[in-house]
């Protein structure tokens, strides 16, 4: 009864009453944010005096957000890509090998994903100071890659243990080689997992602060660092402008993945 | 009048626009192994669900005792059931399950040990006490789980297709355990099931449902011998049913004529019927016979098949106008070349054990 | 998984999956595993190779507060986490598809939304100017603002709500796999709506309240954005020290020494909790 929606009584208001409470919470720095971002008031006043497009234009009339937005584009879409074919190289030899110690492999591929960032941040950016890769694109690409990895692996590999190996052999029964029967039917059966590894590896590199602070030279710096820079300094509505876009894109991007799952499922 | 033990009254529960139940009235006496029989989606297991209180019924009244059930929630209402999967706590061993009633009732600690033994010995599973439910098998499962819902002795037991997940040797053997423990127990049981040969083999009264209806009840035997529909007699046991024509009643037994104009005289009439109006003749398998006997009607088929079970035989024939028999005659050893032969022979069955039903 | 899957016709069982993983074990190996052992050889040769680092750190007081402090913030972000995540996850489970889909596009946009920018937003938020203390004495609650921010209460604030996705969603699952009719026998069999959340709904999640509960607690311990930003200085976490000892105080062997201090703590826990969710597994009840 107590997993019965409809029998749960007085208790269903309750739970109920606080989940919409838990969802406002949630939502409540993206709405207030994007409010703030056409709001008047310099000092951040809410509700707003007035309403403007003041930060909006101001926020494309600095060159530096522009640049650093382009930017974490152009590192984002490396790492993806990078994550993306590396994790799917790796995936394979997860769930297809048989080896020992894959267990351990597995684990030593994911760590990233748990140790805290700040440790890697700094152990990356002595080691790239000594290479040369401090500041580079380079040394960002690969730093991100090494984050976004497990993010790339996760699901393209669940998407592999699911894929039933027999099909790809009865591919190759039928004459395919090998690497065809990979690229003919192993890839686009595992299409959606290897979508979601590209989103989560973009993503992993596009919001990425603290490996970006240490690495970031005045002349390269993500939208992350520049967005640290401004909070540090003063709240500018500008940051809520230019972080109302994140906002959206985060929304589009939501949209993109809900269909894009719907259409590849079908 | 009385007052029964368990009445059911009027009971309607519908989702939406579907019917799941429809104005159900049953009075059931205390003691009675009771169960509600019927295909999936006839509203046997909804009726359980709303006495057990999982469900509001949209209309009618539950009475226990001639107190009614419906504004006490699931908790208060004392009830036993047994589920169809398994629902022991994965969390709390065997012994722990079977207390967890008495528990959440705050009996006291000596009171609580007592009957946690009296009832694993009951189901037979003393020296189980200390596993967790996944270490047992299923069968053993539902044998814990009969000892929790016994555990502090509520007037009525409900068990909603207890079985049905286990294998048929294991069915078997628990059905004997339950029987036994009606009969050591003496509780008042409810049981759901599909299984035609469940129900006969463990209840007192079976009712059958039928969209959402009672379509009969009674005891086995009523709903074998004396079916009243035609849904009933498919229902319950296998049948054979041929096309028919009524044509009169004569002296208590009707007389029809079959596809193939052979007239069949002295079959039982229950339903009233008009003359010359289509019907359904059914013969229960085992009313065949492969030698007439005084009074039988005969049939003349092709034989399609013949296989051996020991004491009976299986023939499965077709009449000339395209009616699938499936017969099982008691074997009889100076038959069987005569059938192996057959061809255009015939077959016999006993009016008197044959069933005419309006088409 | 099915077994089949694993040995096919057509490529003979061979090592030869370690091929495929050549290019992700070169990069891990060179940029993440060479580093950080790098960092862990500086701890102890920088400024003269010994444990003075491990000792300094041990031994003073200032760096006392922070260790303290890193873990009651974790253990406090833990603990509240837990109890507004559980009745979301709890509803989420059981609600009708369409109301559960609206939630889960909550939590994603939550979740995927710039780390940055949701901090920020608690920023603004949680001012002394700001529009919660404004509300509050608006309606008459306080007439002072109260200090949300640049302490203990901000960080708790910020880091509850990223962390909050993070707990509800495992907790989703583990919730989704309990049985209804267990709660249905359990009432049945007598026990009020309470004693059925105490005796049985409770103690089957409580494999994944701990795993969960044990990930949030390990993210917080290591956390830097949330709390350098919302945090003050009087309560600066482990995360935050070991940059400023790095970028500010250029001091690369007191800095590595407190980061490797960290990157134990965090992987002892992980292991742990690995296995308790290997354990839930393990026992059906997860």
């Amino acid at each position: 009864m107590l997993l019965d929606y409809d029998r749960l009584g007085w208790l269903k208001v309750a739970l109920l009453g606080f989940t919409t409470l838990v969802a406002a919470f949630l939502l409540l720095p993206m709405v207030f944010i994007v409010l703030l971002s056409f709001g008047s008031s310099r000092w951040l006043a809410f509700p707003p005096p007035g309403w403007t497009l003041k930060w909006y234009e101001d926020l494309f009339a600095d060159p530096s957000w522009i640049e650093a937005a382009l930017t974490s584009a152009r590192i984002a879409t490396m790492t993806a890509i990078l994550a993306v074919a590396i994790g799917l190289l790796a995936s394979f030899g997860l769930v297809r090998g048989d080896f020992r110690g894959r267990e351990i492999l597995r684990g030593l591929l994911l760590t990233p994903m748990v140790l805290p960032v700040v440790v890697f941040a700094i152990a990356v950016y002595a080691f790239f100071l000594r290479l040369g890769l401090g500041g580079t694109t380079a040394g960002f690409v690969l730093a991100h890659t090494v984050l976004a990895l497990p993010f790339a692996i996760i699901p393209i590999a669940t998407a592999l243990e699911g894929f039933d190996k027999s099909i790809e052999d009865a591919a190759i029964v039928c004459g395919a080689s090998p690497l065809q029967a990979k690229l003919r039917i192993t890839l686009p059966s595992i299409r959606i997992g290897i979508f979601s590894a590209a989103i989560f590896s973009f993503l992993a590199s596009w919001d990425e602060v603290v490996v970006a602070i240490f690495m970031a030279s005045p002349t390269l710096q993500t939208l992350p660092v520049k967005i640290w820079g401004s909070l540090r300094s003063d709240l500018t509505p500008v940051i809520a402008a230019a972080s109302s876009l994140l906002v959206a894109l985060t929304l589009a991007l939501m949209i993109v993945t809900a269909l894009l799952r719907r259409k590849l499922q079908t | 009048m009385t007052e029964p033990f368990l009445s059911i009254r009027k009971l309607r529960k519908a989702f939406g626009a579907f019917t799941a139940v429809h104005d159900v009235t049953l009075d059931i006496p205390k003691g009675e192994f009771l169960t509600f029989l019927g295909p999936s989606g006839s509203g046997k297991s909804t009726t359980l669900y709303a006495i057990a209180g999982f469900q509001d019924p949209t209309s009618g009244d539950v009475l226990l005792q001639g107190k009614s059930l419906l504004s006490i929630p699931s908790h208060k209402r004392n009830i036993g059931m047994v589920f169809q999967r398994y629902t022991l706590f994965p969390h709390l061993s065997v012994a722990e399950n079977v207390a967890f009633p008495l528990r959440v009732r705050r009996r006291p600690e000596g009171e609580v040990k007592r009957k946690v033994a009296d009832m694993l010995a009951l189901v037979r599973l003393e020296n189980f006490a200390e596993r967790l439910p996944a270490a047992l098998s299923g069968g053993q499962q539902q044998r814990v789980a009969l000892a929790r819902a016994l555990a502090y002795d509520p007037p009525i037991l409900l068990m909603d297709e207890p079985l049905s997940a286990l294998d048929k040797k294991l069915r078997e053997e628990i059905q004997a355990e339950i029987r036994r423990i009606h009969r050591e127990t003496g509780v008042t049981i409810l049981y759901v099931t599909h299984d035609q040969e469940e129900a006969l083999h463990l209840s007192d009264r079976i009712a059958l449902f039928r969209d959402g209806r009672i379509e009969q009840i009674g005891t086995g035997e009523d709903l074998y011998l004396r079916p009243t529909t035609e849904f009933v007699a498919g229902f319950i046991g296998n049948s054979n049913f041929l096309a028919a024509e009524y044509l009169e009643t004569v002296g208590g037994t009707a007389r029809v004529r079959l596809a193939d104009g052979s007239i069949v005289k002295g079959v039982k009439a229950t339903h009233k019927l008009e003359r010359g109006q289509k019907a359904r003749l059914m013969v229960r398998p085992e009313a065949f016979r492969l030698r007439p006997a005084d009074g039988n009607a005969s049939l003349t088929v092709e034989i399609l098949d013949t296989a051996f079970f020991g004491d009976r035989r299986r023939v499965v024939a077709r009449t000339g106008s395209g009616d699938e028999i499936d017969a099982r005659p008691t074997s009889d050893s100076a038959e069987v070349n005569s059938v192996d032969a057959a061809y255009g022979r015939q077959i016999f069955f006993d009016p008197a054990a044959a069933f005419l039903f309006p088409a | 998984m099915p077994v089949q899957a694993q040995q096919g016709i057509a490529s003979p069982r061979t090592s030869a999956g370690l091929g495929g993983l050549a290019p992700a074990l070169i990069l891990i190996g060179l940029f993440f595993v060479v580093p950080v052992l790098a960092l862990l050889l500086r701890s102890v040769t920088d400024p003269v190779a010994g444990l003075q680092n491990y000792a300094a750190l041990l031994g003073d007081g200032t760096y006392a507060r922070v260790f303290f402090n890193t873990f009651l913030v974790a253990f406090v972000v833990t603990i509240v986490t837990v109890l507004v995540a559980f009745p979301v996850a709890w509803m989420l489970a059981i609600m009708p598809p369409a109301l559960a889909s609206l939630l889960f596009s909550i939590i994603i946009l939550s979740m995927w939304t710039n780390l940055l920018t949701r901090t920020y937003a608690w920023m603004v938020l949680l001012q002394r100017t700001g529009v919660i203390n404004r509300a509050l004495m608006s309606v008459g609650i306080i007439d002072q603002p109260l200090p949300l921010i640049n302490n203990l209460t901000g960080v708790t604030i910020g880091m509850v709500y990223i962390m909050l996705p993070f707990m509800i969603l495992p907790l989703v699952g583990t919730l989704r796999a309990i049985d209804p009719m267990t709660l249905r026998a359990a009432a049945l069999c007598g026990a009020s709506p309470f004693a059925a959340f105490r005796r049985i709904l409770l103690p089957l999640s409580l494999p994944g309240i701990a795993a969960g509960g044990l990930m949030v607690f390990v993210m917080s311990l290591g956390y830097f954005v949330t709390p350098a930003l919302l945090g003050g200085t009087s309560n600066m976490m482990l995360a935050e020290m070991i940059a400023q000892m790095i970028q500010s105080l250029l001091n690369w062997g007191l800095g590595s020494a407190a980061a490797f201090i960290l990157l134990v703590v965090t992987m002892a826990l992980y292991a742990l909790q690995l296995r308790l969710v290997g354990n839930s597994r393990a026992t059906g009840a997860a």
